[in-house]
């Protein structure tokens, strides 16, 4: 994963603190952070260091950022005076935390107990990071990043700050190959990236055009070829067939109508009143036994003429339009219906008298 | 079903089970008291319980139906022909709140486990009863059995960290989580344990679904109904609630003010007390008024549906058999019903036949005057009046829009109760029953 002239992490600790040992305790103590060695997620500790340079850049102590530099002209050298600890230890990043904690504690309490002054792991590895690879940058770190490079550059008195930032020592960044991308947009990149653009808008448009079409053909399914619903009108034969008092059942699972033989404000009458309970909408069931229709979702009844009550039907059920067809046979309309609380059970279309 | 000895044997495995668990639950609470010093009576208390339950377990185990543990069939009809609404609810309601005023008491530890030990046994004891068993061990009735105990467990935690943190607070010290608040991180600590518990509810679910399979019925017919026909389960409290109101109410109206009252509490709270800890002292009115909301017009309605209402929607008591030709003499009737015929004996309003709409609405309004009155002054009346005496210092902190809010949620959550008990005591139906347009509360 790593590059070869790239750095590890014991390499960075060891020149850090090689470089921290000869330092007089000259300067205020550096910002003490011994937590963040050990667990502090990666993004918070970049903030740190990068501010900590100011107060070193006046003082004898070489910035982070100063020692790298020098470390790494070391290794370009070839004179590794790390290489030691480097060869022991693997560079994977798991490993990182474990190498750095138990280096970090000892070095960092000797350097404290001597000098008052210390360099917390932590810091060092951001700082190495953020020289390495300048990668995403948190919002809140954006500003402070950059500003440390120019301003010291300015202020600090040269003879220190400058040898050691010999940065260009490193190999040379491949520096932006975006910029001369946009200047021309001719090349091979430029024309991937035609390409690329074109395909896609061809596989959205290929997609927006399939998807249309299938809409289309689901709506198809909105107007089928057959009808499955049994016909609004239908016969159920001549009304001797219900005696007073019945309440007959048998087109309830077809039609979803009770045909009732029943007395309404003493008048005895044929009617057809419909399987839908006016509360929800559930199939009520008639109970012979009680003489009444009794609803399974929210106990509402209703007496045989439809009339609710008791539960929370508000209204009684309401009549399919009812008459003697031509053959004298009785015909039931399901088109049309009839509601007692809107004094429609008087209209004679709702009932035949017997 | 099964005769009663064929399915004795049936439950008698599960129950063998089921009382052995108990004895090691009691045993392993035993042992843990044994070594805590100082509690030496409460650790003999349960192993001598355990053993008990061995025994028990024996008994369930041994092969011979009547040998199994069961409650007395006197008991059992007896708590037949007491339970009702009525009762349930009322008795409910009493029960939480002497759970609530003694709370001190119920929270003990000790007592605690003597409580859910008494839960378990008279579960146990009662899923002898065919009937009881056939309804309890129903798929889909399984997770409510999980649910009471739950509630029960978590309750009991919060209210007993509230009991802590009320003391310590009245002795001026700060709340309990005040004092080690340690912030963990998210990720690892937070994310990893979702992850575990996500991998242990799956493989949970997994095994449920495994053992309890989805109870399927024949296929959907818009003309059947099956009887009883239930909701899925979160939804018997609205089941319930549909029964003693006219579906745009119990269906739409108070579920979406059971939704804009949960969204609109923050902005109502003025209380700033009870952040982040847990205090029943602290907040005691939002504290009742929610636990009152919850438990009572939530949770024991979903209990209710659950396990007491049978066919036609019948109320039927715990060890009764669900027989759909169960006769419950209703006879209800609607306000404007009672007050011009039983009152004053006159015919109800009605516009005479082929009357203008303009006239026919007057004689709605007329029919409707009682009930519209009775409305008026229970959402217009109230809250002002509530303003001056009882809420007072609630109307002073909040100011006229936020207490109005309020007080209007609070009325209308408490139609609920007051409906049911007007329905129990009076048999009334509706207050205002307009079904012309379809219109009744």
């Amino acid at each position: 994963m790593a590059e070869k002239k790239k750095m590890t992490v014991a390499e960075i600790l060891a020149a850090a603190r090689a470089a921290d040992r000869p330092e007089s305790a000259a300067q205020p103590a550096a910002p003490k952070e011994p937590e963040p060695a050990s667990e502090q997620p990666a993004v918070e500790a970049t903030a740190k260091p990068v501010l900590k340079p100011k107060p070193a850049a006046g003082g004898a102590r070489p910035g982070v950022a100063d020692i790298l530099a020098m470390a790494r002209a070391k290794k370009a050298e070839g004179d590794t005076p790390a290489a030691k600890p480097a060869a022991e230890k693997p560079a994977a990043a798991v490993a990182k935390a474990a190498v750095a904690k138990p280096a970090a504690k000892p070095a960092a309490a000797a350097g404290a107990a001597k000098t008052g002054v210390q360099r917390d792991t932590a810091s060092i590895l951001a700082a190495a990071r953020a020289a390495a690879k300048p990668g995403p940058v948190a919002k809140a770190d954006a500003p402070a990043r950059p500003a440390p490079k120019p301003r010291e550059a300015v202020k600090s008195t040269e003879e220190k700050a400058a040898p050691p930032r010999t940065v260009a020592t490193l190999p040379p960044k491949p520096v932006k190959p975006a910029k001369k991308g946009a200047d021309e947009g001719e090349d091979r990149r430029g024309f991937l990236q035609i390409a690329m653009g074109s395909a896609m808008a061809m596989g959205f448009t290929a997609l927006s055009v399939t998807g249309g079409l299938f809409t289309l053909g689901l709506a198809r399914f909105l107007f089928p070829n057959v009808l499955a619903e049994p016909p609004s009108k239908f016969k159920v034969g001549s009304k001797d067939g219900f005696p007073a008092g019945k309440v007959e059942t048998k087109y309830v699972a077809q039609y979803g109508v009770w045909v009732v033989n029943g007395d309404f404000q003493g008048q005895q009458q044929v009617y057809a009143l419909k399987t839908v309970c006016t509360h929800l909408g559930c199939t009520p069931s008639w109970l012979e036994a009680e003489q009444k229709f009794k609803c399974p979702c929210h106990g509402s009844g209703f007496y045989k003429d439809g009339i609710n009550f008791e539960g929370p039907a508000p209204r009684p059920l309401e009549r399919y339009a009812i008459r003697v067809a031509d053959d004298g046979q009785l015909e039931i309309d399901k088109s049309k219906t009839f509601q007692e609380e809107l004094g429609q059970w008087a209209d004679p279309d709702s009932y035949v008298t017997v | 079903m099964h005769s009663s000895g064929f399915f004795l044997k049936d439950v008698a495995g599960f129950l063998g089970g089921y009382y052995a668990f108990m004895a090691i639950m009691n045993g392993v609470a035993a042992l843990l008291l044994w070594r805590r010093k100082g509690q030496v009576g409460w650790a003999l208390v349960w192993t001598v319980f355990a053993g008990i339950m061995m025994v028990l377990a024996s008994l369930a185990l041994s092969g011979t139906a009547d040998l199994v543990p069961a409650l007395p069939l006197s008991v059992r009809t007896l708590v037949n022909r007491l339970s009702g609404p009525v009762l349930y609810t009322l008795g409910t309601f009493v029960l939480l709140t002497v759970l609530f005023v003694f709370r001190r008491f119920f929270v003990k530890p000790m007592v605690a486990w003597t409580i859910l030990n008494a839960m378990l046994l008279l579960m146990g004891l009662s899923m002898a009863d065919e009937n009881f068993a056939s309804i309890v061990m129903k798929p889909d009735n399984v997770p409510i059995v999980g649910l009471v105990f739950l509630l029960a467990f978590f309750t009991w935690l919060a209210t007993s960290q509230a009991v802590v943190n009320d003391d310590r607070i009245a002795r001026g010290l700060p709340p309990v989580e005040k004092e080690n608040d340690e912030k963990v991180l998210v990720w690892p600590d937070l994310v990893y344990t979702e992850l575990i518990c996500m991998v242990a509810v799956s493989a949970f679910l997994l095994l449920w679904a495994i053992c309890l399979p989805a109870p399927l019925e024949e296929p959907a017919s818009s003309v059947k109904t099956p009887n009883p026909s239930k909701a899925p389960w979160y939804f018997l409290g609205l089941q319930e609630m549909l029964v003693y109101f006219d579906p745009w109410y119990a269906g739409v109206v108070l579920p979406s003010l059971v939704i804009f009252g949960l969204m609109a509490m923050p902005y109502l709270d003025f209380n700033k007390k009870g952040n982040g800890y847990y205090s029943i002292e602290e907040r005691k009115f939002s504290y009742l008024t929610y636990q009152f909301g919850f438990f009572l017009l939530w949770i024991t309605l979903i209990i209710l549906g659950t396990f007491l209402r049978g066919p036609n929607w019948n109320f039927f008591g715990p060890f009764e058999f669900w027989t759909p030709y169960k006769v419950e003499v209703l006879n209800n009737v609607d306000l404007p019903q009672m007050f011009w015929v039983n009152l004053l004996d006159q015919p109800l309003p009605k516009a005479p036949s082929g009357a203008s709409g303009l006239v026919q609405a007057g004689y709605i309004l007329l029919r409707e005057a009682p009930g519209l009155l009775v409305m008026g002054a229970y959402l217009v009346l109230l809250p002002p009046l509530l303003a001056v005496t009882l809420f007072r210092g609630f109307y002073a902190k909040m100011g006229f829009i936020r207490y109005m809010i309020m007080a209007n949620l609070m009325l209308l959550m408490l139609t609920l109760p007051l409906k049911m008990v007007l329905r129990w005591t009076l048999n009334l139906k509706y207050i205002v029953s307009i079904p012309e347009l379809s219109l009744n509360f």
